[in-house]
């Protein structure tokens, strides 16, 4: 009976912040939810309906939603935390809207819950997942999560307790990722054998054994401390990838290539055929602030969220081998960003950034974002207000050329609510 | 004139970008005319490395990274503990401070032990004791005359003992162990500091005055640095510093 109220008052709340135009009104419902009721999410899920789990740093929305589409497009009943509000608040929100009005059970065939790094062992307490795709792990907002370390050390202990009944899919490139299976679990791995750096990137976070703690070897580095890596002494290596390729990746960069073997591979788990995987991502359009393009009077623009030192230089390397000109760098401190924004100083500006790009700065930390190009040398073009920032950049680049928006989280909300008017999705 | 700067354990020693601490050292001297060179001294470098380096730098990292440097730190205790002895300046960041003092106590009670070439200690008091994160506003010694800003975090507190002073007062933040109100430590020319952001950046003062003593000590003659444009900088620190409710 409680989560019928439960249900209806949610639903309610959602009603109002949308009319109200509440932009941050998302995760209210699943707040009030489990305030009234902790056990919420844990009773209001079918047992029909198989959960699937999808975390890591980089990637969680783009390969939740394109595992979304696939399943959809394959005539599946599929509910998702599409907003990507990831916390237990907003995996609970997401659980009511999907849930019919006057009911108090979300049945579908499918749910999909992209899940922050430090809500993941809560969130194996109150679920039992179908599948759980781990994507990786970098440096990430350190006042927030804490050190990479911390957060594998807590997934190990909720992974241990995982039954038969799940399947894991890893990223077998972070060493990190690859060990996470265990003797119950149903264990897929994929992977890239591509080389495309020569070299470990500066700042690159688990290039060490993660049995033995020996540095490790590595035969192909995608990026980051991502690629075919052994460790020479305790023999530890990379395992043996289920699928290293695809005919098409609907995103672009070395990223949307993991992403889309994450989601081919689960596919093919859930028996889907490799003629309707191919033919329903090439219908994929990225979700909101993921090489999403706009077109704004004849002139064109795409925000790629960038949000870490390891997504923004992906990103750099992306928009780099598209040729672009024109870059606007938004940097903002927000909770949710995190409010150190020292991780700057490890973005390969220097290489990855030509001198010749028509290249301006905004948001709340202009200035540290601004400091930070003048020592990589590049001129830079500075706006202390967003909006006038992208209206000056727009303004200023001819027909049909692009604007690249690269932009961490709060920013990239900020720049797609300027380009599209309040509504997030 | 020729800067030689060594910065220890690159590939571990890096987390919270201090990369960024090596960039605008370099850039400096390179804007002013001065030749810079960076060593990357990494696990099992050549201690000759060490030994002609003018100026050094030691970043922070994960408790897993540490473990690696400390074997390592064995290794070369004697000739960085003789260069810190000889007043080489040096700037030591969180995980890097820390290992200077005596010892390092783990949020799980085991003990670490340090180089004990600064007389300070550090206690983890567990994990479920909050760590020490925010914007962070200092009041240095060595020049009255302007306001550090940076950001910490760290679940250490360090204490600081007779035998060394600290690198300055706390205006806003927690500083060492958010008690007594002291931020970092000096020993002769050696700075420890739980400053990232990273510090440099945003306080160039401090970059051109650490510059400024490797030279002099180096070339044995008083060194006058022409001004650079700082203009965005001080615009940084002005925004940093409102938030947190300092004047500059």
């Amino acid at each position: 009976m409680l989560n019928f109220l439960i249900v209806l008052i949610g639903k309610s709340v959602s009603l109002f912040s949308n009319f109200f135009n509440l932009g941050s009104g998302g995760t209210w419902p699943g707040h009030i939810a489990l305030k009234l009721n902790k056990n919420f999410i844990d009773q209001a899920i079918d047992s029909k309906t198989k959960i699937v789990l999808v975390a890591g740093t980089n990637g969680k929305t783009s390969t939740a939603t394109l595992i979304t589409h696939i399943l959809t497009q394959c005539g599946n009943q599929v509910a998702h935390n599409k907003t990507g509000a990831n916390q237990l608040n907003g995996i609970a929100s997401a659980i009511i809207s999907e849930i019919p009005k006057l009911s108090n059970k979300l049945i579908k065939d499918y749910l999909i819950l992209e899940v922050d790094e430090n809500v993941l062992p809560l969130a194996l307490k109150k679920l039992t997942p179908n599948t759980m795709i781990c994507l990786n792990l970098f440096r990430d907002q350190l006042d927030r999560y804490g050190e990479i370390d911390s957060i594998v050390k807590k997934w190990r202990d909720s992974f241990s307790k995982l039954s038969t009944n799940t399947t894991l899919i890893l990223n077998a490139d972070d060493p990190q990722m690859a060990i996470l299976g265990t003797k119950k679990t149903k264990n897929y791995f994929f992977g890239l054998n591509l080389n495309l750096e020569k070299e470990i990137q500066h700042g690159a976070d688990s290039i060490f054994c993660p049995n033995c703690q020996s540095e490790l070897i590595y035969k192909t580095i995608s990026f980051s401390h991502l690629g075919n890596w052994a460790c020479p002494t305790c023999k530890l290596k990379r395992p043996s990838l289920d699928i290293s390729s695809s005919n098409f990746f609907p995103l672009a960069g070395t990223y949307g290539k993991y992403i889309t073997l994450a989601a081919i591979l689960f596919a093919k788990n859930q028996k889907i055929s490799q003629e309707k995987i191919l033919s329903s991502i090439k219908k994929f359009k990225p979700p909101f602030g993921r090489q999403e393009k706009f077109e704004i009077n004849g002139k064109k623009i795409e925000i790629l969220l960038s949000k870490n030192p390891t997504s923004f230089n992906e990103s750099l390397k992306t928009i780099k081998n598209q040729g672009a000109k024109n870059v606007l760098l938004v940097l903002n401190d927000h909770y949710v960003d995190g409010i150190d924004v020292s991780w700057i100083w490890d973005i390969d500006f220097e290489n990855l950034l030509s001198k010749s790009t028509n290249i301006a700065v905004s948001g709340e930390r202009v200035y540290d974002i601004a400091i930070r190009l003048k020592y990589a040398e590049k001129f830079t073009h500075i706006f202390t207000d967003l909006d006038e920032a992208i209206n000056k950049m727009i303004e200023n680049i001819a027909m049909g050329e692009k604007l690249y928006v690269l932009a961490n989280y709060s920013a990239m909300l900020e720049t797609r609510k300027i380009l599209l008017g309040r509504k997030l999705l | 004139m020729k800067l030689v700067i060594g910065w220890l354990y690159p590939n571990l020693m890096n987390t919270y970008g201090d990369k960024g601490n090596i960039t605008v050292l370099k850039k400096r001297c390179e804007w002013r005319g001065i030749k810079a060179e960076v060593k990357l001294l990494n696990p099992g470098f050549d201690i000759k490395e060490l030994a002609i380096c003018d100026l050094l730098l030691m970043g922070g990292a994960q408790d897993r990274q540490q473990k690696i440097v400390n074997n390592d730190l064995r290794r070369i205790k004697k000739v960085l503990s003789q260069k810190i002895e000889e007043g080489i300046p040096g700037l030591y960041v969180c995980g890097g401070f820390q290992f200077l003092g005596k010892y390092y106590k783990e949020a799980d009670g085991s003990m670490v032990r340090g180089l004990a070439i600064l007389d300070l200690y550090t206690e983890n008091p567990g994990e479920n004791v909050k760590r020490l994160i925010g914007n962070i506003s200092v009041q240095p010694s060595f020049d009255e005359s302007f306001l550090i800003v940076g950001f910490e975090n760290h679940g250490g507190r360090t204490y600081l003992e007779k035998g060394v002073e600290s690198l300055g007062k706390v205006i806003r933040g927690y500083g060492n162990n958010g008690e007594d109100g002291l931020e970092g430590a000096r020993y002769k020319n050696s700075f420890g500091t739980y400053m990232h952001g990273p510090i440099l950046p945003k306080n160039p003062r401090l970059a051109d005055y650490l510059t400024k003593l490797a030279l002099e000590k180096k070339y044995h003659q008083k060194i006058k640095f022409k001004k650079l444009d700082e203009n965005l900088e001080e615009k940084a620190r002005i925004a940093i510093a409102k938030r947190i409710g300092v004047g500059l």
